[in-house]
């Protein structure tokens, strides 16, 4: 008897406890939710602010505000004429040349031994018009302290103040080249490579420039947009026009074999 | 004959009941750490990010930057979803989804003849001929999604916030 009629009033309490769980648990989901969504929207407007900020860090190559060295042209790269001195005497109606190299990059110190005294010969011969890009691909490689970056931006201060010393300064910083994940060469160390390589004394004190160091990023998202496939890039422009100017694969131009490239810059001309 | 193979399914069934949900979480773990892995170096070097983006040269120049930094940020979100198992199973399609985004990548540079390092563990852009190894690209690829699919069909796990909220 006394069985029967508690069985109602248990059935009910269950039915209660299950109905109140179920709130419970609406509950913590209603919470779970706003706190993800939270997360999600905090995320993302984090993300944009950065990336925001981030677009104006650096200043586009070209852009009102942005510091170039005087011998460089929209594209990042520097001209060495066939008297040696950067931005003078360049000839115009030649085939164009753009070499993109980052001062860390055994390969491109490989392939600057391979080509530099061809590409001399034809550059002071005037039968091309050769443009460097020191880009900055590799500060995961010098243990945070950005030697690319401030390696290119180095010679972005040689190009502007000194450029009668540029062409020498690229052939010393990779006749010095510090190995990969190591911390690079120091400020100082490139300083007195910059004067050895005949930089004077007050331009060589001023590479930390930090304007220049912003050419030297801008240089190297202009150069990943132009066609930069890592370092070394060899661009070539038959016609003497940049923008006509196509990325050569080193299968087609053999330029890590020895008169490989030359030849084939002879051929054009 | 007929109630053994019942009795054998039963049992096989039972085991499979406990250890699916701790190999979900065994799963969604992993997922998370891979995710932090691929946007960490990301996040350090966001130019390098950038770079590699345009280096599949797929997306209009316009959108390269952005996405080039969002993703490591997306990454990490869906990390952390994973991580907590919440929405375990829109976290796991949000994940095959980019998973399509990236096979669709590789396969497009690979078709193309591209010499790009993937970048999906950082890193990446363009690289030295005949260093891109796409056949263990695509097989890693593979593995991931995977682990997404599995995860997609058994999202219920042990130690995870979705198993928090739907208890009583």
């Amino acid at each position: 008897m006394a069985a029967k009629k508690n069985e109602p009033m248990n059935a009910r309490s269950a039915a209660k406890a299950q109905a109140q769980a179920q709130v419970r648990a609406q509950e913590r989901r209603t919470t779970v939710i706003i706190v993800a969504a939270s997360v999600v929207g905090l995320a993302l407007f984090g993300a944009l602010i950065f990336f925001i900020i981030n677009q104006g860090k650096v200043p586009e190559l070209g852009t009102d505000g942005a510091v170039a060295p005087a011998s460089a042209d929209a594209t990042g790269g520097v001209s060495v004429g066939t008297g040696g001195v950067a931005g003078v005497d360049v000839p115009t109606d030649a085939p164009r040349v753009d070499i993109y190299l980052d001062f860390m990059c055994p390969i491109c110190n490989t392939f600057e031994q391979i080509n530099a005294a061809d590409l001399d010969t034809l550059r002071e011969s005037g039968a091309i018009q050769l443009y460097y890009h020191p880009i900055s691909i590799l500060d995961r490689y010098s243990q945070g302290t950005e030697f690319s970056t401030r390696a290119a931006g180095a010679a972005g201060v040689v190009a502007d103040k000194a450029p009668e010393a540029f062409h020498d300064f690229v052939n010393a910083m990779f006749a010095n080249q510090p190995a990969e994940n190591t911390s690079g060469l120091s400020d100082a160390d490139i300083s007195q490579i910059a004067v050895t390589a005949g930089v004077p004394e007050d331009v060589a004190g001023s590479l930390d420039s930090a304007d220049m160091r912003k050419w030297a990023t801008a240089a190297t998202d202009r150069a990943s947009q132009d066609g930069m496939q890592g370092t070394p890039t060899v661009r070539v422009s038959a016609s003497g026009v940049f923008d006509e100017g196509e990325v050569l694969d080193p299968n087609t131009v053999p330029y890590f074999e020895a008169g490989g490239l030359k030849a084939y810059l002879e051929s054009l001309g | 004959m007929s109630i053994e193979t019942t009795q054998v399914e039963d049992a096989t069934r039972g085991r499979w009941a406990t250890v699916q949900p701790w190999l979900s979480t065994l799963v969604r773990l992993s997922m998370a750490v891979i995710l932090v892995a691929a946007a960490i170096p990301k996040m350090l070097d966001i130019p390098q990010s950038v770079r590699a983006v345009r280096a599949y040269r797929l997306l209009p120049e316009e959108v390269v930057p952005l996405v080039g930094t969002m993703l490591p940020f997306l990454e990490l979100v869906l990390a952390l979803f994973l991580f907590a198992g919440l929405f375990t199973r829109l976290a796991a399609i949000a994940w095959l989804v980019m998973m399509a985004a990236f096979v669709f990548g590789v396969a497009w540079a690979w078709a193309k003849g591209l010499s790009i390092d993937c970048g999906c563990f950082g890193g990446g852009g363009d690289v030295a001929e005949g260093t891109t190894n796409y056949p263990l690209h695509m097989l890693e690829r593979a593995g991931f999604v995977a682990l997404g699919t599995f995860l997609v069909i058994w999202p219920r796990s042990r130690l995870s916030v979705d198993g928090w909220m739907r208890a009583a």
